[in-house]
Order: structure tokens, then C-alpha cells, then sequence
């Protein structure tokens, strides 16, 4: 037998190994929705990020942006948003920033 | 322009550990899965490895050859050998001396139904490993199945309603309840609206492993399968807070009280209307279901007075 | 260098494995009750309650949980052991697969018994034949003192680091399980000696707290494949590991077993009589009188099963005229016996003989003396060409 294949796993059992490869994926093009921020209102409470779930939110020091690349649209920091300072907006009103 | 003293939310203070999965992974939007997966080892900390196995939570937990979601040590197991997996891990790793916090992380499926005996038995023996299910009161991952956890009228792929089906006819296991019957060192309900809550909760969690077993029942509720909005998930938690459907109690050395108290519970008919398994309920299945969630809130109520 | 001579006592099978394990020791160990197991069980408990046992002794509630606590360990790190028998085997089936399939060095010894369905507490392999397609290797013995050498042995193979698999030990339950005999318990530091090697070779990948590593990752496709592919070859590697092994334990402790098989008087034997376990000890006896009438027969046993040890056997078999396999237990959907049924796919190699296939021993009864003289007799009509059966259930024609 000849075999072509190069081994995938340098194990010899099947392991993962993240710092080898860590997968990721374009979550961001799953949004119709997106958060949209009125820092006038935000007083940094940190409650949209902290129930964010996939945790995309950072810390901008005074203020939390999503992060549109991971960003599901879900929705949840606007409706939990004590202040009704984030509101979603449909994405094709940004269709023009590509 | 407001003023920005408030402080920043005191949970922030429970992280004592970096985000360890990948940005974009694969639960739905909105699921409060994700949230859990990704909240438990910031809490937690260092030296944690997780024990996981089929169900929603498998897709990110599990490798994909090389490849893995996440950056915890990781076991992936058959929904028959979690906390046994757990239990080989703690075991020997507190053997050697090495500091580690071992969490067994499976649905309500797993832990009530298919994988109970093993679950069961490490309670038993009071082995130092945490186990975390996540209740999202059926199989979802398998495309929203009844399992033990399903509640009493629930509308289910197998509990269907039809001409004749009214959904699931019996309530569900009270899992929270069988687990203090085990006397484990530590356990607690827990939910997403309540973030400081449950970060405690863990915080306690990870003391007292080091006495024994370790239960925690994190109501999870799913957007997908319960038809519920995709932004109202986190609502949908605090709602079965505040209607005494999900109470949020907990037990140290067997002792159990609220952690949260509900001056003025409302009816669950608010919950139900928050999605649609329930939709199909007239006002008779409606009341039969407060009646079971009156049941239980009294057991637990009662259990937590005798320890006053 | 060779083992100072170890202590003699009369004990059970049963004790021998609990010895077996205790002396290689085991740092988890976890197992369920279950006859004609029970005992090993309560032994490798009491050897930790006296302190001569330092192991982790999880008291499991199920045979699924055991495989799964030892096979954890394993991969953390561990030696490990346990031990189970028939349904406790069938349990674990799930478990099984995974340890093999994490390449997890876990060592088991089973205690031969039938399988569910007809309910029976009695000895036979059924049980072990249920499990062949799950990854392991399975080795079976024919005494007591085997019982405790092979499992040293095991460890030797299952921990080698170009192996890396799970070890399973049977012996006959009922049988050997109850039969006291006088056996040689190696010194506990000689048994150290032979197991040194493992601690020369690499480390085997092991799950880390604090490591971004996962432990049974989903094979996607070519993943999937290689590490099947890895699993299989590792199997074949076994099979010149375990007759390396038996060297080198029998010049260490002064014991060999012939490795893969144990051939006996096949020299100048024209038919061949293959069986496994303890009836190969009456087998043995009843050559030794058939020869001195005359019939050139001689014996394999077969101690490797999984993985099959194909080129053994062709070397032991080429060129004899006719061949008996006695069968202990079934191979539903064939009408031959599983070992009888494996063999035949060597024919090819081999030759075309007759291949005739017993099935006896079932449910404790015994291979007794008269049974094996029929089946020498029968194969060596076969084998001048008479007409024979190629099917017999032994008991069924009594
Ligand atoms: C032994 C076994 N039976 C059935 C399955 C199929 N299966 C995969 S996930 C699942 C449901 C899991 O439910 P739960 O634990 O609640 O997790 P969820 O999918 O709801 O997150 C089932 C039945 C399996 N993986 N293993
Ligand atoms: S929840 Fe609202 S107020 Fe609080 S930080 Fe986020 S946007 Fe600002
Ligand atoms: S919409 Fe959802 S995913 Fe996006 S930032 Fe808000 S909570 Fe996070
Ligand atoms: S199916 Fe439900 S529980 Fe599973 S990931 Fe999607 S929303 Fe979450
Ligand atoms: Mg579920």
C-alpha cells in the first residue's frame, strides 16, 4: 500500500490542540440586525456586554462596542439595556459601508 | 451627555480569567448556552477542564480534528460517561497534586435521562468534580425532543400536539430536588438574568469541590426549539424567576435556602406567552401547569423553612 | 539478569488476577461485582484497606462507569486497572470503544462468562467474542499462573508507546476463577524491573489542566480516517510485541507462553487440534495419548485473538492435512464457531484442508477427555480423506 496522505493529527490518538489551530467562525455574516449605540444615553453599566453571549463586546473605557465580526444581531443588549441606549437596525441600512 | 459614576456592573468583578472560546462559534442567537459556555471558566479560572458530550454543547466543546473552539483542557465523551470521565480525571489528578477544577458541562437530557446512573453514583460517592447541566427542558440538539426535564403540557417533536396530543402529560424530573437528596457539598440553581447570582454561586462552587460532588442546574432556555425571539431569552430567564417556575435556591452541606425570594410571584402564564411550546394551552392546561409549578415551589419553600 | 524467585501460594484465579494487578501497581482502579468476577473485586478493596495496595479504588455503580473512570485516568496519566466479566463486559460496550479509540493503555481481565439473553451463569467466551470489534486487545490464558504473568505482561504491551491500546486479559471464568493452584507471585520490585522499559520510552500525549488540548476531538473525514488507520496498524505492531514480551518475560521470570500461540507437538503432527483457555490443558493431555497410538497430532493454542495472529498460524499450520477448532462460545449468523469461522478466512494460505469446527463448553460444560479423542479421531479421518461434518455441536449428539 502506498500511502499519500500527510498526517493530520502528530498524535498518535485524536486530539484537538488550539494553540495548534483555533477555529473560528464568520458569525458576524449571520446578523439581519445590528446594535446600534447612543452614547448619549449609555452611562457604562455593562450590562449589553455582560450578557452578550458570544461575549463580543468590548470595553471601549467608557462605553461597550460590539463586535461586528462576531456580532449574531441576537438582540439582547438593546432589550437588556437599562437605558434603551442601543437600538438595532436592520443591516441593509448599511449596505453602503460594504 | 449622562454621568458616567455609575460603576461599572459589580459582576465584572467574578472574571478572574480571559474569554477562552473563539469569537464566532456555533450556538444560535441569542442562546444562553453560549452565554454559560463562555461565563463558567471566566469565573472559574485557571486549571479547568471540562468534561462535555453530544447535545448543543458538543459542536463548540468537542475538536474538529486538530482544531477546537476553545482553549480548556477538554474531554469529549458518550452521554453515558461523563462525571465516570470526571471522576477518573479528579481522582488521579488530585493523586499527583495537581491543582485543577474538573466540570462535567451536558444538557438536562444527558444529566436526567441517558447519563443519570453515573450522575447519580459520582454524587454518591462524593467525588470533587463539578457537574453543570444546562436546562433547556429538552434534546435539542437532536431537533427538540422530550426528555425528563421537559415540562407538563410542553409541545415537543415527540410530545406533538395533534388532534388528540396535548403535549408532554407528565411533569417534569425535579432534578434539583434529586440532586440534594444525594447531599452533595455544594448545589445551586442558576440562570442567565441573574449573572451575580450565579457567578457566587460558581465562586462557591469551586471552594467546595474541594470538600466533594457539585451540582449546578442553570436554567437555559432555547430560542430555537421554545420558539422564543431571539433577544428575549435573557427576559425569558428572569420571568421564570419571577413566576417561581425556575426558583433560584441553593445548598451548602445539604442546608438549602433561596438565594433569590420573590415577594410577588406572577403567574406563569406570563412566561408562556414569552414563547410558543406552550401555545397551545386553554386556560384548564394553563392551570394545571401553575398548579405543578406551585407544587414544587412549595416543596422547595418548605425544605428551605425546616433549615431556617 | 533474571527475577528472584517469588512467593508460592495457593489461590484462586480470582486472586491471581487481584495479585496480578496489585503487583504492576496500579495507581485507579475501578470495578463492579459481578460472578465470576466478585472476588477480584473484593481483594484489590482489601489490598487498599491493609495498605499494600496504593491506588485510587473507585467503587463505581455500574461496569460502564469503571471502563469510563479508568479509562479518564488513563488518559490523564494513570496506570490503571479493572476487571469484569460477561453482562459487566456488555455494559461497557460504549466504553470499550471509546478507551481503545483514545488509545487509552487501560489493562481489564475478564472472567469468561455467557452473555445475556439466555440467562446463565456459566462460563464460556461469548462474552469476550461480543467485544471484538471494539478496538482492544484480547488475549486469553489457560491457568492461573498465565492469569498473573500475562497480566505484567499487559502492561508491558498496552503502555509501549508504539502501541498505546487498551489490554484485555480473559480467562475462563467458573473454572479458573474458583480453581485454587499453587502460583509464583513475582517479587514486587522484579515486576518493577520488567516494567522499566515503559519509563524510557516517549511520553505519550496526556490531558494537562491549563492546556489548550481536547481529548477525543471529532474526526472530520480524513481525521477520522488516519486515526482509524493509526489504531489498526498499532493493532498489527501487537502482534510481534506480544511474542517480544513473552521473551523477554520468560528470560526475566523464567515463564513463556509462546507469544500470539502456544504450539504443542505440531512438529511432525499432520492434524492440529486449536482451541484456547483452560481446555487446552485437557487438549494437551490427550495428544500426548494419541501420538503414543500412533496419530500425528498436535495442538495450537491460541492466546491473541485480537488482533487475529494470522502469520503465526499460517507458519503453524501450513502444510498439516486437517485442522479441529474447538469453539466456547457462537458466531451468530455463521454455523461455524467464531475462532473456527476467523481462521477459515486463511484457508488460502494455509491450504485446502478440511477445516471441521466443534462447538462445546458451553454454559460450564465440560471439554472432557472422550470429547477431544472424538474430535482428534474425526479430523483424522478428514484428513485421509473420509467424508466428515463440518459442523458439530458436541453436546448436542450426546
Ligand atoms: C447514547 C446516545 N443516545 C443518543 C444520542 C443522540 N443524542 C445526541 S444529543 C442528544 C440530546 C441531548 O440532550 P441534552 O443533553 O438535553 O442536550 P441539548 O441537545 O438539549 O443541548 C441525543 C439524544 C447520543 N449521542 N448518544
Ligand atoms: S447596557 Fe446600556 S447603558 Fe449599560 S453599558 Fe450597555 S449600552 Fe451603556
Ligand atoms: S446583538 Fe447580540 S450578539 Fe450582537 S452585541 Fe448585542 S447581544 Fe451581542
Ligand atoms: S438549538 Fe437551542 S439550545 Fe441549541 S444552540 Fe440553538 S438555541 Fe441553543
Ligand atoms: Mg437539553
Amino acid at each position: 500500500m502506498v500511502i499519500k496522505h500527510k498526517n493530520i493529527f502528530k498524535t498518535e490518538s485524536a486530539w484537538s490542540n488550539a494553540d495548534e489551530k483555533l477555529l473560528c467562525l464568520d458569525t458576524g455574516s449571520w446578523r439581519t440586525e445590528r446594535p446600534v449605540l447612543d452614547k448619549e444615553k449609555c452611562n457604562y453599566c455593562g450590562l449589553c456586554a455582560l450578557y452578550c453571549p458570544p461575549q463580543c463586546m468590548k470595553d471601549m473605557g467608557d462605553y461597550f462596542e460590539a463586535d461586528l465580526a462576531f456580532c449574531k444581531g441576537c438582540g439582547i443588549c438593546a432589550t437588556e439595556c437599562p437605558r434603551k441606549a442601543i437600538t438595532m437596525v436592520p443591516e441593509g441600512e448599511f449596505a453602503d459601508e460594504g | 451627555m449622562v454621568e458616567k459614576t455609575k460603576k461599572k456592573s459589580r459582576v465584572f468583578n467574578y472574571f478572574c480569567e480571559e474569554d477562552q472560546f473563539a469569537g464566532g462559534v456555533a450556538w444560535c442567537s441569542g442562546c444562553p448556552l453560549e452565554l454559560t459556555a463562555r461565563f463558567v471558566p471566566k469565573v472559574l479560572g485557571k486549571n479547568v477542564v471540562f468534561v462535555g458530550t453530544p447535545g448543543c454543547a458538543a459542536p463548540v466543546l468537542h475538536g474538529q480534528n486538530v482544531g477546537a473552539w476553545h482553549r480548556l483542557a477538554y474531554m469529549a465523551s458518550v452521554m453515558t460517561g461523563v462525571p465516570s470521565k470526571a471522576t477518573g480525571l479528579s481522582r488521579y489528578y488530585r493523586r499527583i497534586g495537581q491543582d485543577a477544577t474538573v466540570v462535567c458541562f451536558t444538557g438536562d437530557g444527558c444529566a436526567t435521562d441517558v447519563g443519570f446512573q453515573p450522575l447519580s453514583g459520582a454524587a454518591e460517592r462524593g467525588e470533587h468534580i463539578i457537574y453543570l447541566a444546562y436546562d433547556n427542558e429538552g434534546y435539542m440538539n437532536t431537533g427538540n425532543q422530550r426528555s425528563s426535564a421537559t415540562p407538563l403540557g410542553a409541545a415537543t417533536t415527540t410530545t406533538p400536539v395533534g388532534k388528540i396530543g396535548r403535549g408532554k402529560t407528565t411533569v417534569s424530573k425535579n432534578m434539583p430536588l434529586v440532586m440534594l437528596m444525594h447531599r452533595p457539598a455544594y448545589m445551586a440553581t442558576a440562570t442567565l438574568s441573574h449573572l451575580e447570582d450565579f457567578a457566587k454561586k460558581l465562586v462557591k462552587a469551586k471552594e467546595k469541590v474541594k470538600e466533594g460532588f457539585v451540582y449546578l442546574h442553570v436554567f437555559s432556555p432555547c430560542p430555537v426549539g421554545w420558539r422564543i425571539n431571539s433577544n428575549m431569552s435573557i427576559e425569558v430567564c428572569r420571568t421564570a424567576v419571577r413566576t417561581n417556575y425556575f426558583p433560584l435556591w441553593e445548598a451548602e452541606d445539604g442546608k438549602p435556602r433561596f438565594t433569590v425570594e420573590i415577594a410577588n410571584p406572577k403567574p406563569v402564564a406570563e412566561l408562556t406567552k414569552l414563547m410558543r411550546k406552550f401555545s397551545h394551552l386553554k386556560e384548564d392546561g394553563l392551570a394545571e401547569l401553575q398548579k405543578a409549578v406551585d407544587e414544587r415551589y412549595a416543596l422547595v419553600k418548605n425544605l428551605c423553612d425546616a433549615y431556617k | 539478569m533474571k527475577a528472584k524467585k517469588g512467593q508460592v501460594r495457593v489461590i484462586t484465579g480470582n486472586a491471581v488476577g487481584a495479585y496480578g494487578a496489585m503487583v504492576c501497581r496500579p495507581e485507579v482502579v475501578a470495578a463492579y461485582p459481578i460472578t465470576p468476577q466478585s472476588e477480584i473485586a473484593e481483594l484489590l478493596s482489601q489490598f487498599k484497606a491493609d495498605g499494600v495496595l496504593d491506588a485510587e479504588y473507585v467503587e463505581v455503580e455500574g461496569e460502564n462507569s469503571a471502563m469510563n473512570v479508568v479509562l479518564a485516568a488513563s488518559i490523564a496519566g494513570a496506570r490503571v486497572f479493572t476487571a469484569t466479566s460477561s453482562y459487566g463486559l456488555v455494559f461497557m460496550y460504549d466504553a470499550l470503544q471509546e478507551t481503545s479509540g483514545f488509545r487509552a493503555p487501560v489493562v481489564m481481565v475478564n472472567a469468561n462468562r455467557e452473555t445475556p439473553g439466555i440467562h446463565a451463569v456459566s462460563s464460556g467466551q461469548q462474552d469476550m467474542i461480543s467485544a471484538r470489534d471494539t478496538g482492544w486487545v484480547q488475549i486469553v490464558v489457560e491457568n492461573d499462573q498465565e492469569i498473573l504473568d500475562q497480566t505484567i505482561m499487559a502492561y508491558r504491551l498496552a503502555e509501549d508507546y508504539d502501541i498505546q491500546l487498551p489490554v484485555m486479559v480473559n480467562y475462563d471464568g467458573f473454572y479458573l476463577s474458583y480453581l485454587a493452584e499453587a502460583v509464583e507471585i513475582p517479587n514486587i520490585e522484579d515486576v518493577d524491573e520488567f516494567l522499566a522499559p515503559l519509563k524510557q520510552q516517549p511520553e505519550r500525549q496526556k490531558l494537562v489542566p491549563g492546556v489548550s488540548i481536547g481529548c477525543g476531538t471529532h474526526g472530520m473525514e480524513m481525521g477520522y480516517v488516519e486515526a482509524r488507520y493509526k489504531h489498526c496498524m498499532a493493532l498489527e505492531r501487537v502482534k510481534n510485541k506480544v511474542d517480544e514480551i513473552d521473551k523477554a518475560f520468560g528470560d526475566y521470570f523464567g515463564r513463556s507462553y509462546g507469544g500470539q500461540i502456544e504450539e504443542y507437538r505440531t512438529e511432525g503432527a499432520e492434524i492440529i487440534v486449536l482451541a484456547s483457555g483452560s481446555a487446552a490443558g485437557t487438549v494437551r493431555t490427550v495428544v500426548d495419548t494419541k501420538r503414543e497410538e500412533g496419530v500425528k497430532v498436535g495442538m495450537v493454542k491460541l492466546r491473541l485473538f485480537r488482533p487475529f495472529p494470522a502469520e503465526r498460524l499460517i507458519k503453524a499450520l501450513k502444510g498439516k492435512k486437517a485442522i479441529g477448532v474447538i469453539d466456547r462460545s457462537l458466531c451468530f449468523g455463521w454455523k461455524y464457531g467464531p475462532i473456527c469461522m476467523e481462521l477459515k478466512t486463511l484457508a488460502v494460505n494455509i491450504g485446502a484442508i478440511p477445516i471441521l469446527s466443534y462447538i462445546d463448553g458451553l454454559a460450564n460444560l465440560d471439554i472432557n477427555v472422550p470429547h477431544i479423542e472424538r474430535v482428534i479421531d474425526e479430523v483424522n479421518a478428514a484428513a485421509q480423506g473420509k467424508p466428515y461434518q463440518e459442523v458439530t455441536w458436541i453436546p448436542m449428539e450426546e
